[in-house]
Parts: structure tokens; C-alpha cells; sequence
């Protein structure tokens, strides 16, 4: 070869290198091999080439793609999970070209999932909404019109509606998706500008229990923890949690942990999380609650309590030992399919006397005592006194990027703030902060989702406004019936109010007309209507549907009568607050195409159109809300008026709340923060203290959010799953993530190419290799899956990562989702997604 | 639902003056980010990397190289490492240079990290239980193992990119010397400038690593972000992990080739005579007891390193050996190659022809000039297989390594002695020599032939190896020149060799489907070639075999037993032809080669 002299010179400066010792080696160990001069017969270089060419992208972030090379970056916080990364996003010229992680944010230290890398991506898809749609009556077809005349219409439909029908006849149903300001903008215009009352956020449908168990338990909705206290556990216990894979950067954090810690997972299925335990309890379906009962029937009954803390910290600890007697290890055992052996240990791993943590999200949440199974947890951290300290909690790991800001700050299950809008001093206080009058805060409820629907279905609910979210993909198996969340309604048969019939009809849809992703994503405008669901005849049934989204072509979208066209996340400001109570900022750094407006604007101008814009003459941009906010946390358990702007967020990497204005906690560590901006801190022993003390934790003084100061042991007899296998529906399904690039109804996540490559390319049904064999599935073959409720088909994926008698889908498929039963948690509300029964049989005729 | 008649009034916009729905237009368009916040990131220099302990403390020294370590026990399938590739690298649309897979399967209870002490400790602590509840007593024998007798499931994410390996299927079968592997790293590197597009290296490299890109009509691949190693910085899927499962280590390469040969079973020396042994094909990965003290470097159900020595590591604890590839038992039709099926089949019909022209008794016009047709078509065809056609004339410059280049090299000759023999009928000169013509003629035929065989051999799949392709390339050859010579001057004698060529070819054709019958759990490459045939693939065998039954045995006979006319002898060439295409379309589409889990 040609390359001889080279190869000699670069063996010198290797030697040369050798003798400079390690780091010297890094640096010149190998000159990059750069590329012989072309030849007659070889090219080396060209245009091709120059493709891939990579340069020092400079500000920290090592080469880049020298087409990207950034001339400047800034840090935005991940618009998907609640784990709330840093993204490192690349400006050129103020647009954002590239992204990658953070290395100096304390959530994620330089890491992201892949969605997070490819944030960026379905910003530009070309089903993106540019401007707004309006249904023409004469075609049925949405047809692109005017920001003034969409406003004007949206207007006059909904005053229509709420002049003839009454206010509680209209709702909106928003998200855990949009920034905390645009929450409380659409929450405050609603209730106090528009005098509506109903509205709800798809967070009931993934963190309603854990708000209302702690509030409940503790007294206000508080996380206690911090991600720290992953690393600092000895016992880290996951229930109904599969982090590997919903949320791979807190698994980070618990491979971080240097204490070499005991890791238990409970959890049906042997996930990802559950093959890196040192643990996996595979415990029944919704055998949880007895389980947890059980294993404080175990602490109580040998003495693994904290009694000081118990006494000195709760209250009801009497009533709750006296009522676990009875979960006996036997009895649980018989109930949970493990054996005594397995609940023994766990109860020993969690006595007092250890950092034991727990971490629970969707296994438990969406239950039909989620509730009371989400307090389980917390009676646990209460036992063995693992709350206040370093590495314990009782811990809600949150769903969306912003749930927590919904549950804080939408105005819509509690008033602005976490105040309550049945407490006439909340109420007072609100008014006066916000400078309006007491008379337009309502004193009642708002009906929660489900009851919504129920609304739209009884005929009294006749317009509604859905906000970044896709009740057509996402809700739940029969639309809004609601019968089955009674305690005690059995297994009996689904309500048939809306029609048995229309269920086969779509039944037969779903077979015939589902299309894959990528069709769905080529036509979105051919009409054909993906799946109808029972939630589709309901959204029918409206007389005016709204739907405000960043694409047009959601399963939602698709039936309304106006899109109002939103910037995304990147296209705008505005904080989110992650699963450890951080607030994060989300900058503008991509311009949104054509008319597409962000919600915050959007809800100025329905302020204006609407006629309230005077009510809202404080409310001129996402860092005003934010003063506004501040205001109305003060004083709260969430109080942030210690925060000064979106500067001084941008400058911390996120603030945790609480934060009140006499605290200095945070402002001394901000100075040790920008001292370190220059110099390159050890990872391990400086950086590292200084990101711990960026991390703080709840209840360290013991001391709850409740009148008494003291933690609740809360508990209720576990009920029977509403709908049991039987001989007809053998199978118990569970549902839940399906890979780590797929966010929810893949709005987003199925519009980059290389996530979709991340994920399955079509649905994908687990089964035990006994059940496989007897139903004589192949692998890669079709099965049929039917509940009550509806059927799909899917490709049979035989494990025995799932146990005989269950199957396995994800959600990510609106087919499987209206095959789930729709229980409701009595306490939050929170539909059950995850056990129904189902028959599985095979299809002969393989699809190709 | 209805809407309003609309009768709004028109907004103030009509009228010029300037509306809110106009003031937030013009804010949304506005960027801030920059003049609000990236002065305080303007500073950031790039401080201590996390990753430095995932670099190689120093440089390879000779006879080693850089390599990928994969440590499958902190690798928890969060697929960040593909991403990180994708945008780190300024990737196409949907590119990346890493794959993550998974291996599913089940270990015995015994061999779990946390079974024996568990029920121990359980024992213990249960005995100072307290009395007063009831069934509360310690059982007998406390279990924490959930099916004491059973396995426990096992689901392996595996990440895989280039595995830059010592003896590179890339580089040796490249046709124009667009791989360099560097003498000091090991990094094989692609020259994305050199390369025509032919796509061979896919078939050659036996992880699917090169990827071809049909908008810039060249393969791309990851080159371990050498310019990242070479400056200090960790490759990007090493930077973006976050469990630090992979990292870049300095490996031997004495030791990846014992390692690797160790790991195929010593089957090393079969390559290329007869059907490579596969990793899934062999029970067991790491037979030779001198090794057996060190962790298994390599995956199960995936190819056998033996072929091209791959460098990557893959470290674990858990016991892999019996883990396969989720869709293990479900083979996916492989693509056609249209242009490569017309390549092959019009230019072994032009050399079957030309041959027939001096062997048989048919006269050599105008058998000569049709076959000649026949070849330059087929030749033709292959030029619309490249990606970058205009540099198709490098396709020599691999002919040391590889057999590409001497395909090319060897049809081109052949092309040229074909010339000159029709020529001679013309050129008076010539025409005195045409039987020296002869030799060359047959030596080169034979030799394209064979080396269009060893283009396939030399990939390593069981169903292109010799045993199977020889019979089909040289039958084709056979069956479409007596075809051929037939259709000119239908005889009993050539009717008769040709039911009898397209009988054996076709009895070494349906070798391959006995393959299917077996019951076994493992799936071997030919038995995935058997159910693609018997599967999906069906419609094509069947056509194949009613065309060659029809036009290779059927019309031949009636022709052999005194049909004998133009008509059918022509029929039965174009049958013939047509299963040809057929035949060969099952070539490329029903190969099954092992391949990395995905």
C-alpha cells in the first residue's frame, strides 16, 4: 500500500507519545489516520467524504459533525419523560442544528434516551399543523383558515353552547405535555376567564394516584426524594416500575449507586429491570396490595419497625397493624404466587435500619385500587422510617415531562398552587394574587376524565377542547363507563350503553383497515379513520371538538371540527417540573412552521377573543406567568418564590421545590456552580458532593404537610381485579411500554425515522412458550387477541419473560388500549390499564 | 356536528392595522434563546470527560489494535448508544452505524446470582418472628426462588456496530480497494469517495455492518469515530451510554484469532470448502479447554467469528451459551438483486451458448452472434446494480483479495475472446483461426463461471457455498446453451442432454429442501433456506419447477421422441430461461445467513 511513510511517521509520533506517559498517549496516541493524498486509482477524499467529516465543536462538546458545527448552545430541558435531562441543544445562527446531553445538569450528567437524542427530529415532520383547520360542513373536510376566523368561530361555539347548555357543558381535556405557565394560563382562563368548570389532563391517566395517595398520606402532593437517592440506597425496591426501559436515564442513576445495593422488583413480567435485579419477585397481577400488606405484617410482626419514627412522625399506626394481621405470609403467598420464602426475604430487606427506597410508577398507578396500593408503598417507608433521609422514600417515579406541573399548577383538580378550591382562604388568597375577583373562582370540583366522557355520553357535555394529548389513541377500552370503579362491581359484563353493535362494527375496523405506522403516516389525510373506538362515537356525539396539537394527523385530530396549530416543545419557553420536583426550562430554539403558535399564545388570543383579556393584561408571557406563579407557591409546601427568573434556572440546571425567599440553600451553591464553570472538577469527588447538594430531599425533619405534622398510614381491604380470566377470556393482559424510543401515542417519537427502527415494526404480542405451545402460536406468526371489548391481531413473540396465563402488550397501539377494562381507582380515578382478560387463538391465514 | 354559517367580521388585519393574532405571529417567530441564555454556556470548555476510563490507557502497540468491549451485564437495552451514532455522527434519515438486538432464552435456578444464600438468610431472621399471629411459624424450607424447579427467563440486549475486524470480509472482497484498514489502529475505514456502490461488502460482511444508502449510491460505515480517538475523545455510542457498557480497548490479535477459532469450534479450515459452521449450528460456543477459564468474548446465535476474526468483546456473567436471537426460527427473504439475476443468468446463457456454437451440432450463426447478445445484455444489467455506474472502471483494482474483481476481470477476457470468435466469421483474417479461438474461449468461460461460484462461496453462507452455487451456475451455463443451440437447430441429441442437465440440476436444486425436515429447536442457515422455499418463497420454486419440468424435460422429450419443431425448441429455451431467472431469484431471495441479533 501507498501508505508506508505515513504508517512510519505516525509509529514515531506513537513512541514520542509512549514517552509522555498516559494522558499525553490519549491525546497524541494515534494522529487520526488523515487521509493519503488522492491517487489516479484511489480516492481518499471528496465530497462523499466531506459528508462525514467531523470537527471540534467547541463550548465542551468534543467533535461534531463539521456541517453542525454549532456557534453557540444552550440548555434545554427533555420534553418527553419527567426525568427531566439537560439537552445540550446546537445553535446556528439562534436554530437549532444538533443536541446532545447535558454534561453539567444534575438530572442527567451527560446522558439521554433516545428520544431525548432525537428530540429535534419531529419538529420538522411534514404532517406538522401550519395552520388552523376548520371542518367545511359542505365537504367534511378540514380546511386551512385563518388565525382571526378560527378564534372568532372557536368563540362562538363554545359561548353557543355554554348560553344554551350551561357552563358545566362544555370541558377541555389537556396534558402533562405543554409548560407549567400554558397549564395555568389554560386552567385560569377556563375557570376564571371563560366560567367554565369541567376539564381534566391526560395525567389522570398516569399520575392522578400517586398525587392523591400523597396527598392523602402526607398532605400535600410532595415526592419526597431526589435522584440522588438512587445512588444512595442499599435497597432500592421497584414495583410495577421497568426504568431500563420507560426511564433508562434514572437507571443510570441506580448503576451509579457505589453501595453495591440490594435491587427487588416486583413485577408480573421479568423485564429489563427485572433481569438487572439482584430480585425479581414475579408476583401475580394485581396481587400487589395484599403482597405489601403483607410484607408490613412481617415488619410489624418481628419487630423490623422504626418505632421512634412511627410514634413520634404518624399517625394510625394502631389501626394499621391491628387491620395486616390478617396478611399472613400463607395468605399472600396463596394470593401472589410467590412463596413464603420470597415474601420473607422481602420483608427483611426492607426492615428499618437500612436506606431502603421504593420506587412505583405505572405497574401501580393504573390499578383498580391503585390508590390504596401507592399508599401500601408509602406505609412501608413509614414503617422502617426510610423517608427525610439519604437514599429512602417512598417514591412516584412521574410520567410526563410536565405531570408534575399539571398536579401543581393547572388550576384544574386543585387550585393554582396546590391550593384547594373548596377552602374559602385559598380561595381568597388566589384572588388577591392574581388581582381578580373571589366570585369567579368556583368552589366545586371539576368531573374528572372519565366522568367527562360520561357527560359527553348522557348528552350533557356538548363542546370540548383537547390540548396536547390523544384521547382517540390513549383512553382506555369501553370510552367513559364509569360503573365499574364501584367497589364490588365484580366481573360482571361492561355496561352495552353505547351499543355492543358499534364495538363489533369497530371490531371489524381494527381488522381490516389498521394500518401500520408508517401508512398512517404517509396518509394521513386519505380519510380513512385508523381505529374507531367507543371514545370516537362519544367525540361524535359532541357538537363542537377542538383539538390544539403540533400535528394534524393525530388519531384525535382527525375528527375534529377546528385545529388550532401549536409550537412544539424547542419552538417555545417556559419551565417543566420532573419527577424530583425540578424545575427545568424550555427554551425557544427551532421556529415553528407557518402559523403554528405556542398554547401560551394561543390562549392569549382566546383570552382576547373571548373578551377576558383584561383579566389576563398580567399574563403577557411565560416568564410574567412564572412572577404569577411564584406568588400564588408562596407560603405552599411547593413555595417557590426563592426562584428569581428563568436566568437564575438556566444558571442552576434546575431548582427543586421548594424554594422560599429566605432560603439561601440553593444561591450559595449557585455560586460554588459558576466558580466551577472554568476549572475541571474530579468527577468523583467534587463534582460529585456538588451535585448531591444540587439534590434535595422532602421531610427531613420528620415533620408532614398534614395539620398534625404527621405522615397517614392509609389502607382498605384489597378488592378482586373487576374482570377475572374465565373459560371464555383466559388470559390476564398487561399492557405498558414497549421500547425505550417510543413515547406514548407516537405522535412524535413515530415521526423520526430512527427511532422507529429503535421499536418493533408492528404489534407485538408475549407469550409463555407452555401457553404458545398449547395454542399452538408460532413464533413470528399471528394471533388473535380479544377481550369484551374489542380485538386486534398481532405478531405472537413467544417468551418466558412472561409467565403462563398472562400476555403482553404495549401501548403504543390504540388497538390495545380499548381492549383494557375500564375500572377506575375509586380515590384518583386513574383508569386500570393493566389486567383485563382476553382470549389469544391463533390465525391461520399468516399475515405476509 | 355543525358549524355556524359564518358571518363573521372581517379582523382588523383586512384593514392594516396590526392585530395581537399579527404581534404573537411575529414574537413566535423570533429566537431568544441565544441573546437570553447561551452566554453563560459560551464559556464551556471541555472539561474532564466521564468516559476516560472507557479509553485505553495507551495506544495499540504492534500486533494490536483498538476494539469495541460490549459489557452485556450493564447493557440495559436503552438503545442510547444508536441515537448517539445517528446525531453525533450527522447521520442520513434513519442511519446509524450501531444495531441493538436481543438474545432471549433461560438459565438454570442454580446458576442465578442470588438463589443459594437467599433461603439461608430467610431461615435465620424468620426464626425470631414473634408469636402471636397466626400461621406466622418460619416454614419448613423458605424459598425466595420463584419455580424452584423450573428456568429462569433470560432477555439479553445485545449493541453491535462494526467489529473492525483482523481479517476485514469488507476490505478483502471489495472490487476497487475501498476499505483501509489502518496498520496502527485497526479501525477499518471506508472510502466513501472510492466506493462504486456495488454493495458487495454487505454481502460480505458477515454482521450486515456496511450499510448501503441508495440517495448518495455508495455504502457507509462506522469508522470507531477515529478522529474522536485520535484527539482524546471517546466514539460516540462510548461517550452516550449511560450504564458505561461499552467501551474501547487495546486487544491482541494473536488472541482474537485463537479466540475467535476457539469460538467457531475450530472450523476455520473448512471455510469455503464446505458448509461453514455457524455458531447456531454448533452446540456448544467454547469447546477448547485451554480457553475455558475466559468469560465467552462472543455472542451466541450469531455468526461465527472464525469467517473475518471480529475484534469486539462482549463480556458477561450470565450463562449466554443456550440465548438466541428473537426471531431465531423466522427467516426473512433476503433482497433480489434484480440487476445481479440478469447479470448472472443472461451472461452463463451467453457462455453456455457460445460454447454450444463449437461443441454441438448446431451451426454457429446465428447461435454466435444471439449469445453474444446474450452476454453484453447481461453484462449491461450488472453496471444498474452500482450506485456510482461512472466509476465502475475501478472494478479491477481488488483483484489480489477479491473475487469480484476477478469475476469482472474473467468475463470481461471471456467477453473479449467471445468477440473475436464471431468476428472471425466476418474478418477473413480471423477466419483461418477460429478454432485456435477455442482454448481461451472454454478456459475463460470456465474461469468466469468460477469465479461468479466464488463471488458467492466466498461470503460464507451456507447456501452460496460452492456445494450449491457451482451446480447452479454452471447447470445454468449448461441447460440455457444446449437451450439455446436446441431453439437453432432442434435435434433428438440435444433435447436429450438437455432433459438430462436440467434433471441433475434440478435434483441438486431440491437438495437443500430436506434441510426442513427435522424437529430440532436449532435453525441452522439451510434449514431457514428450506422453509423460505417451502414458505413464502413457494410461488417462486413453483414456477421455477413447472418451467423447468415444461421446457427442460417435458418439451425436450417430445422434441427427442420426433415432435422435433422450431416451435417448441424455442418454447422450451424461453421456459427454460424463464426457470432460470426463477432459479436464481431463489438464489439471492432464500439465502439465510446468520446474522447478529436484532
Amino acid at each position: 500500500m501507498s501508505t508506508t511513510t505515513s504508517t512510519q511517521s505516525r509509529r514515531d509520533a506513537k513512541t514520542q507519545a509512549e514517552k509522555l506517559g498516559v494522558s499525553a498517549s490519549l491525546r497524541l496516541g494515534v494522529e487520526s489516520p488523515a487521509s493519503p493524498a488522492n491517487t489516479l486509482l484511489r480516492q481518499w477524499t471528496g465530497p462523499l467524504t466531506a459528508d462525514l467529516v467531523r470537527a471540534p465543536g467547541e463550548f465542551g462538546l468534543g467533535q461534531v459533525p463539521a456541517r453542525f458545527k454549532p456557534d453557540a448552545t444552550t440548555t434545554v430541558v427533555c420534553g418527553f419523560c419527567s426525568t427531566g435531562c439537560g439537552l445540550n441543544v446546537h445553535l446556528k445562527d439562534g436554530q437549532a442544528v444538533n443536541l446532545s446531553a447535558t454534561s453539567d445538569y444534575p438530572v442527567n450528567l451527560g446522558m439521554a434516551c433516545p428520544k431525548g437524542w432525537e428530540a429535534l427530529t419531529p419538529l420538522a415532520a411534514p404532517d406538522r399543523a401550519t395552520t388552523p383547520l376548520l371542518r367545511n360542513p359542505a365537504t367534511g373536510k378540514l380546511e386551512p383558515t385563518d388565525w382571526d376566523h378560527a378564534m372568532q368561530v372557536f368563540t362562538l361555539k363554545f359561548k353557543a353552547i355554554m348560553d344554551q347548555h350551561g357552563p358545566e357543558s362544555v370541558a377541555f381535556l389537556s396534558t402533562g405535555q405543554i409548560c407549567t405557565e400554558e397549564m395555568a394560563f389554560l386552567g385560569a382562563l377556563w375557570k376564571f376567564g371563560m366560567g367554565a368548570l369541567h376539564c381534566d389532563s391526560n395525567t389522570r391517566q398516569c399520575m392522578a394516584t400517586s398525587a392523591v395517595a400523597y396527598k392523602q398520606s402526607f398532605g400535600f402532593d410532595a415526592p419526597p426524594f431526589t435522584y440522588a437517592d438512587f445512588e444512595e440506597s442499599d435497597v432500592l425496591v421497584f414495583i410495577g416500575a421497568n426504568p431500563c426501559v420507560a426511564h433508562p436515564i434514572m437507571w443510570q442513576r441506580v448503576l451509579r449507586n457505589r453501595r453495591s445495593p440490594e435491587i427487588i422488583v416486583l413485577d408480573p413480567r421479568a423485564t429489563e429491570t427485572a433481569q438487572a435485579a439482584t430480585l425479581h419477585l414475579p408476583l401475580a397481577p394485581k396481587s400487589d396490595l395484599a403482597l405489601l400488606y403483607g410484607v408490613a405484617h412481617l415488619l410489624i410482626q418481628n419487630g423490623w419497625v422504626d418505632r421512634e419514627f412511627v410514634d413520634a412522625h404518624t399517625s394510625g399506626f394502631a389501626e394499621f397493624a391491628e387491620f395486616v394481621r390478617e396478611f399472613t405470609p400463607d395468605a399472600v403467598a396463596a394470593k401472589s404466587g410467590l412463596t413464603v420464602g420470597q415474601i420473607y426475604r422481602l420483608a427483611e430487606s426492607v426492615k428499618a435500619g437500612k436506606r431502603v427506597s421504593f420506587w412505583w410508577t405505572m405497574g401501580v398507578n393504573q390499578g383498580h385500587e391503585a390508590t390504596r396500593t401507592a399508599q401500601a408503598v408509602i406505609n412501608l417507608a413509614l414503617l422502617g422510617g426510610h423517608i427525610g433521609k439519604p437514599g429512602t422514600g417512598a417514591n412516584s417515579i412521574t410520567g410526563q415531562c410536565n405531570a408534575m406541573g399539571s398536579r401543581l399548577f393547572a388550576n384544574v383538580t386543585s387550585l393554582l398552587g396546590g391550593h384547594d378550591f373548596a377552602n374559602p382562604e385559598h380561595r381568597k388568597k388566589i384572588a388577591t394574587t392574581l388581582n381578580i375577583p373571589e366570585s369567579v373562582i368556583p368552589t366545586k370540583p371539576s368531573l374528572a376524565y372519565d366522568q367527562i366522557l360520561d357527560g359527553i355520553a348522557a348528552g350533557k357535555i356538548k363542546g370540548l377542547w383537547v390540548i396536547a394529548t390523544n384521547p382517540s389513541h390513549s383512553w382506555i377500552g369501553k370510552g367513559g363507563d364509569g360503573e365499574h370503579s364501584r367497589p364490588g362491581c365484580g366481573s360482571a359484563r361492561p355496561r352495552a350503553e353505547l351499543g355492543d353493535a358499534l364495538t363489533n362494527d369497530a371490531a371489524r375496523m381494527v381488522e381490516s383497515s389498521r394500518p401500520t405506522a408508517r401508512a398512517r403516516l404517509a396518509a394521513p389525510e386519505a380519510g380513512a379513520l385508523p381505529v374507531v373506538t367507543d371514545l370516537d362515537s362519544l367525540l361524535a356525539q359532541l357538537d363542537f371538538l377542538v383539538v390544539q396539537d403540533m400535528y394534524h394527523t393525530t388519531d384525535t385530530a382527525l375528527r375534529a371540527d377546528l385545529v388550532l396549530p401549536a409550537a412544539g416543545w424547542g419552538e417555545k419557553e417556559g419551565t417543566f417540573i420532573n419527577s424530583e420536583r425540578r424545575f427545568g426550562l424550555v427554551k425557544k430554539v427551532s421556529r415553528a412552521l407557518g402559523e403554528a403558535l405556542a398554547d401560551f399564545h394561543i390562549f392569549r388570543l382566546v383570552a382576547h377573543y373571548w373578551g377576558c383579556g383584561e383579566l389576563f393584561r398580567e399574563w403577557t408571557s411565560p416568564q410574567a406567568v412564572f412572577q404569577i406563579l411564584k406568588r400564588c407557591s408562596a407560603g405552599q409546601p411547593c413555595d417557590i418564590t426563592g426562584i428569581e427568573d428563568y436566568r437564575h434556572l438556566d444558571r442552576e440546571g434546575g431548582v427543586q421545590w421548594p424554594l422560599p425567599k429566605q432560603s439561601n440553600q440553593c444561591l450559595v451553591i449557585s455560586n460554588q456552580s459558576g466558580s466551577t464553570g472554568t476549572t475541571a472538577p474530579d468527577l468523583d469527588t467534587n463534582h460529585y458532593s456538588l451535585i448531591t447538594t444540587r439534590e434535595r430531599r422532602l421531610f427531613a425533619d420528620g415533620r408532614f404537610f398534614h395539620p398534625d405534622a404527621r405522615a397517614k398510614f392509609l389502607f382498605s381491604p384489597p378488592r378482586e381485579v373487576p374482570e377475572k380470566p374465565d373459560a371464555e377470556f383466559p388470559f390476564v393482559l398487561l399492557t405498558g411500554r414497549g421500547t425505550s424510543a417510543q413515547w406514548h401515542t407516537l405522535t412524535r417519537t413515530g415521526k423520526s425515522d430512527i427511532l422507529r427502527q429503535l421499536a418493533p415494526s408492528e404489534l407485538l404480542l408475549e407469550i409463555n412458550p407452555a401457553d404458545a405451545r398449547r395454542l399452538r402460536l408460532r413464533a413470528g406468526g399471528t394471533a388473535r387477541v380479544a377481550s369484551r371489548r374489542g380485538e386486534l391481531t398481532a405478531r405472537v413473540h413467544i417468551t418466558s419473560t412472561i409467565r403462563p396465563g398472562q400476555v403482553y402488550l404495549p401501548m403504543h397501539d390504540p388497538a390495545t388500549n380499548r381492549l383494557t377494562f375500564p375500572a377506575f381507582d375509586p380515590h384518583s380515578r386513574q383508569p386500570s390499564y393493566k389486567h383485563c382478560a382476553v382470549s389469544v387463538e391463533r390465525v391461520r391465514k399468516e399475515a405476509p | 356536528m355543525t358549524l355556524p354559517a359564518d358571518n363573521f367580521t372581517k379582523s382588523a388585519s383586512a384593514t392594516g392595522e396590526r392585530t395581537l393574532v399579527d404581534t404573537l405571529l411575529d414574537e413566535q417567530r423570533q429566537l431568544t434563546a441565544v441573546e437570553a441564555f447561551a452566554r453563560s454556556h459560551a464559556r464551556h470548555e471541555l472539561t474532564e470527560p466521564h468516559y476516560r476510563k472507557l479509553l485505553p490507557a495507551s495506544a495499540p502497540r504492534p500486533g494490536e489494535q483498538y476494539a469495541f468491549e460490549v459489557n452485556l451485564d450493564q447493557c440495559s437495552g436503552c438503545k442510547a448508544c444508536v441515537t448517539a451514532c445517528h446525531s453525533l455522527n450527522g447521520l442520513d434519515d434513519g442511519e446509524s452505524w450501531r444495531e441493538v438486538g436481543a438474545l432471549f432464552g433461560e438459565m438454570r435456578n442454580d446458576a442465578s446470582k442470588w438463589s443459594a444464600a437467599v433461603s439461608q438468610t430467610s431461615r435465620s431472621e424468620s426464626g425470631i418472628a414473634a408469636t402471636g399471629f397466626q400461621h406466622s411459624r418460619a416454614p419448613q424450607t423458605p424459598d425466595a426462588r420463584p419455580h424452584p424447579s423450573s428456568l429462569i427467563p433470560l432477555h439479553q440486549t445485545v449493541t453491535t456496530a462494526c467489529h473492525h475486524c483482523v481479517e476485514p470480509g469488507c476490505l478483502l472482497g471489495c472490487p476497487v480497494l475501498a476499505y483501509d484498514k489502518d496498520p496502527l489502529t485497526g479501525i477499518v475505514r471506508h472510502l466513501d469517495d472510492q466506493c462504486i456502490g456495488c454493495s458487495y461488502c454487505i454481502l460480505k460482511c458477515p454482521y450486515d455492518v456496511p450499510k448501503y444508502s441508495a440517495t448518495r449510491g455508495i455504502v457507509r460505515k462506522c469508522d470507531m469515530c477515529h478522529g474522536r480517538l485520535a484527539a482524546g475523545e471517546a466514539p460516540a455510542c462510548v461517550q452516550a451510554c449511560p450504564n458505561e457498557a461499552i467501551r474501547i480497548s487495546v486487544v491482541s490479535l494473536a488472541e482474537v484469532k485463537a479466540m475467535s477459532r476457539s469460538a467457531s469450534g475450530g472450523a476455520g479450515e473448512k471455510v469455503g470448502k464446505r458448509e461453514s459452521v455457524t455458531s447456531s449450528d454448533s452446540p456448544s460456543h467454547f469447546p477448547t479447554p485451554s480457553l475455558s477459564h475466559l468469560p465467552p468474548p462472543w455472542l451466541p446465535d450469531s455468526p461465527s467469528p472464525h469467517i473475518t476474526l471480529p475484534t469486539t468483546r462482549y463480556i458477561t456473567t450470565k450463562p449466554t451459551a443456550d440465548l438466541r436471537a428473537a426471531d431465531h426460527s423466522l427467516p426473512r427473504p433476503q433482497p433480489a438483486h434484480w440487476p445481479l439475476i440478469l447479470m448472472l443468468v443472461l451472461t452463463q446463457a451467453g457462455i453456455g451458448g457460445l460454447l454450444a456454437a463449437r461443441f454441438t451440432s448446431a451451426k454457429a450463426l446465428p447461435l454466435e452472434p444471439i449469445s453474444l447478445a446474450f452476454l453484453f445484455v447481461g453484462l449491461t444489467a450488472s453496471v444498474f446494480h452500482l450506485g456510482q455506474p461512472l466509476k465502475a472502471w475501478r472494478i479491477w483494482l481488488g483483484w489480489r483479495t477479491s473475487w469480484l474483481s476477478r469475476e469482472a476481470i474473467a468475463l470481461n477476457a471471456f467477453a473479449g475472446a467471445a468477440v473475436t470468435s464471431v468476428a472471425a466469421h466476418w474478418l477473413p483474417a480471423l477466419t483461418n483461426h477460429y478454432s485456435l479461438i477455442t482454448f481461451p474461449l472454454c478456459a475463460l468461460a470456465l474461469a468466469a463461471v468460477f469465479a461468479q461460484s466464488m463471488v458467492y462461496a466466498d461470503t460464507h453462507r451456507a447456501f452460496w457455498s460452492l456445494r450449491h452455487t457451482a451446480p447452479r451456475f454452471f447447470g445454468s451455463a449448461l441447460v440455457l446453451g444446449i437451450g439455446l443451440a436446441l431453439a437453432f437447430q432442434p435435434s433428438a441429441r440435444l433435447a436429450v442432454a438437455l432433459l438430462l442437465v436440467t434433471l441433475l440440476k434440478l435434483a441438486s436444486e431440491l437438495s437443500v429442501l430436506k434441510h426442513a425436515d427435522t424437529d430440532s429447536d436449532r435453525w441452522t442457515q439451510l434449514r431457514r433456506t428450506a422453509a423460505l422455499q417451502t414458505g413464502v418463497l413457494r410461488p417462486v420454486l413453483a414456477v421455477r419447477l413447472l418451467a423447468a419440468l415444461v421446457g427442460g424435460a417435458l418439451l425436450p422429450f417430445a422434441i427427442a421422441t420426433g415432435a422435433a419443431s422450431t416451435t417448441l425448441a424455442v418454447s422450451a429455451f424461453l421456459l427454460c430461461l424463464l426457470g432460470e431467472l426463477a432459479e436464481r431469484r431463489l438464489f439471492f431471495t432464500s439465502v439465510a445467513p446468520d446474522k447478529m441479533p436484532v
